[in-house]
């Protein structure tokens, strides 16, 4: 018995094939997209080398820290309601009387399985200045009195993009919570009912601390998903003063409309070390989390 | 035995993945081996679906020639198009280029120099801006396309009767002749409505009437602002604050919306958007009418090149040919309604061409009116990223109330954000 592990190289053979597929999509695009960084490159004649002039360009670029400003806002808007209500809806659909749960757990997840490109199209539509059924609700409802043009205004716009983020990701961040949930231990509920515990003080004072780890978890998830915002809030457009340009929408442009490959790729690094911060910082997050616990 | 297995199962594993990446390539090969007749197979990419159509009266004339038509509906076309030309890997005959994107691929080396395979010969007779619109910078034919694609107002007869008092076309457009006289009349038809109607769509149409009018955006390296979009940014703004428009966004769905239930009387739109109308059982037949907008507009068009490095010129030269011919143009303006680009078609049916929409209108003389009178332009790589940075600062303004000179700075901006090498002051 040299080794407990049984190294044979066999197991390389079953992993190779993915790590060949990431060699050849994954990393190839990565290293060709750092060197296109440093060239000027609009798709129809050969990169010309022009050294850091794109990064250069990139710290002055107003419109890049924008939009950089921008994700944020979006993405706080949507994170906050997202897990508050995902929360709430995991605890009451964990208790035990409340009646038809499957069902409401399904519906809920369902506008995760929809593309965000359709929900992007749908926001787009019921929110239309002109024919959207939520200015034709509210005017029959009598609240408002002429259309609200929605898009025109930066923070409803951002507002709507939020949702649309929110609305998609509430149901899955409520079964990861519902799984949290259950496996917290009968006996703790049990025991504090036995004290004569009241309902807000389980869920203030053994419901949420136990969920912390999983709390984290989504909340993790959450930044680097939301750092790349992209498809929905392009259905929906850049917004007055490019209020809802995400940094990967700003990405897109540069590169496929602008046909600026060279700088797109800056961007696209940029974006990079942006999201690599945050999750240092996330990471080192969860580990404090581990050490608590 | 195990170890064996093992091996065998990783080996294919790892061969079903390669594969995967690797196949479909080397469609087109071995297909022109010098033949002087028509024959041998012709790749063509392009978003359109009705090239498919076209490829099949291609072969009807020429039986001994095959045409594959690959279609990539959509956004993404223009990106694998490219992806594909810079590979120079599996790269088709024939690609299709979108007005809005011509420039850039006519300005190339991926596209062939027509003029040299005897294009000149083919456009002698066509519109002057549709011919134009396929050249290069250096004036080289680069690009062809089988149709025009004007614009008129679009009215529901009875609609326009009930407020304009007429569904004459040629009363109407002179009714609307100027942006001043649509003024007037649209702040008469909403007043007279109680706000429900409105005389045009959206301030919008000005930028897709007059846009094609305007002097290029960029002149020598440097952005030009034509004085005139001054005017027309203050026209859309009486447009937009007097109710003149519907305040519906072009092809948004109250827009479309729009067209059939005659909350817009006039739309201004494409000859080719027929089939924004809802004719369900040939319900519209007849119902609809054309007039001439204040100037010739225009909107879209496809183009088709050859790729240079195609080992089947000549073929694909044959298919530019019969594209471009009266032969092929009379067909598609029979069978599709999609406008000819050789004058010589237009004349020739001025008075007999009807369509089912529109009655017995001859429709093809306001077209052929507004096409005559749309500038011929070349393309560049700037002209319509730049129009839609225009098109979203103004727009912004105008529901802003903004002053132009400050939408004209934001503009500058942007242009000078999006395209640094340009000299903008």
């Amino acid at each position: 018995m040299r080794n407990a592990i049984n190294k044979s190289r066999y197991g390389y053979y079953f992993v190779a094939p993915f790590f060949i597929t990431f060699l050849i999509f994954g990393l190839a695009p990565i290293i060709y997209s750092l060197y296109l960084s440093f060239t000027n490159w609009d798709g129809f004649t050969d990169p010309v080398n022009i050294g850091f002039a794109n990064y250069e360009r990139l710290i002055h670029d107003s419109f890049f820290f924008k939009s950089i400003f921008n994700t944020f806002i979006i993405w706080i808007l949507s994170v906050i309601p997202q897990v508050s209500l995902a929360l709430a809806l995991a605890i009451i659909l964990n208790e035990r009387f409340i009646r038809g749960k499957h069902f409401f757990r399904a519906v809920f997840y369902f506008p995760h399985i929809v593309t965000p490109v359709t929900l992007g199209v749908l926001f787009f539509l019921i929110f239309d200045w002109q024919t959207g059924s939520v200015n034709k609700v509210l005017m029959e409802l009598g609240i408002i009195h002429a259309p609200v043009n929605w898009f025109n205004s930066p923070w409803l716009s951002r507002i709507i993009v939020a949702m649309v983020t929110m609305w998609q990701y509430f149901g899955l961040n409520m079964l990861i919570f519902i799984a949290g949930l259950q496996a917290i231990p009968n006996e703790l509920y049990e025991a504090a009912e036995i004290d004569g515990a009241s309902r807000w003080k389980i869920i203030t004072k053994i419901t949420l601390p136990l969920l912390k780890p999983v709390l984290m978890f989504t909340f993790i998830t959450s930044i680097i998903g939301g750092l790349q915002l992209f498809d929905g809030p392009l259905m929906i457009g850049n917004g007055p003063d490019n209020s809802t340009t995400t940094m990967v929408m700003y990405l897109y442009q540069t590169a496929f409309k602008n046909f600026n490959y060279g700088y797109g790729a800056a961007v696209a690094y940029a974006i990079f070390f942006i999201i690599l911060i945050f999750s240092l910082i996330s990471i080192k997050f969860s580990k404090l989390n581990k050490v608590e616990q | 035995m195990k170890k064996w297995l093992a091996m065998i199962l990783s080996v294919i594993l790892m061969v079903g993945v390669i594969s995967g990446c690797s196949s479909n390539e080397s469609t087109s090969s071995n297909a022109n081996k010098g033949n002087k007749e028509v024959e041998g197979k012709l790749v063509i990419w392009t978003f359109f679906g009705q090239v498919k159509d076209m490829a099949k009266e291609f072969e009807k004339k020429y039986p001994k020639a095959k045409v594959e038509v690959k279609v990539f509906p959509g956004d993404q076309y223009k990106t694998k198009l490219l992806t594909a030309l810079q590979s120079g890997q599996n790269v088709p005959d024939i690609f299709d280029l979108e007005r809005g994107y011509i420039g850039q691929f006519v300005n190339s080396n991926f596209a062939a120099n027509l003029s040299d395979m005897g294009g000149e010969k083919l456009v002698k007779d066509y519109v002057p801006y549709v011919q134009e619109l396929g050249r290069d910078q250096k004036g080289d034919l680069k690009a062809i396309s089988d149709h025009s694609s004007p614009g008129g107002f679009w009215y529901i007869k009875s609609n326009a009767k009930k407020w304009l008092g007429t569904d004459d076309p040629e009363k109407i457009g002179e009714m609307v002749n100027s942006w001043d006289k649509i003024i007037d009349l649209g702040k008469k038809v909403s007043k007279e409505s109680n706000g429900k109607t409105h005389l045009i769509s959206s301030y919008g149409d000005v930028y897709n009437i007059e846009a094609y009018h305007m002097d290029p955006w960029v002149k020598d390296g440097k952005l030009n602002i034509d004085p005139r979009w001054k005017k027309a940014y203050k026209t859309q703004k009486e447009i937009f604050n007097n109710n003149v428009d519907a305040k519906l966004d072009f092809f948004s769905a109250g827009w479309g919306n729009a067209i059939n239930d005659g909350s817009v009387v006039l739309t201004a739109m494409p000859a080719w958007a027929g089939f924004m109308v809802d004719n369900k059982g040939n319900k519209s037949n007849g119902k609809y009418g054309i007039a001439k907008t204040p100037t010739g507009l225009y909107m879209g068009g496809t183009y088709r090149a050859i790729y240079e490095k195609s080992p089947n010129k000549d073929l694909a030269n044959q298919f530019i040919k019969f594209i471009a011919s009266k032969e092929w143009q009379e067909h598609n303006l029979k069978t599709t309604g999609n406008m000819p680009a050789l004058e010589t078609v237009y004349k020739d049916n001025l008075d007999s061409y009807t369509s089912p929409l529109f009655g017995n209108q001859n429709i093809l003389k306001p077209y052929y009116d507004l096409v005559k009178d749309i500038p011929a332009q070349k393309a560049d790589k700037y002209g319509e990223e730049i129009l839609s940075l225009w098109r979203k600062v103004a727009g912004q303004g105008i529901k802003d109330n903004a002053n132009v000179d400050k939408v004209i700075s934001k503009f500058k901006k942007e242009v000078k954000n999006a395209f640094p090498e340009l000299q903008v002051d």
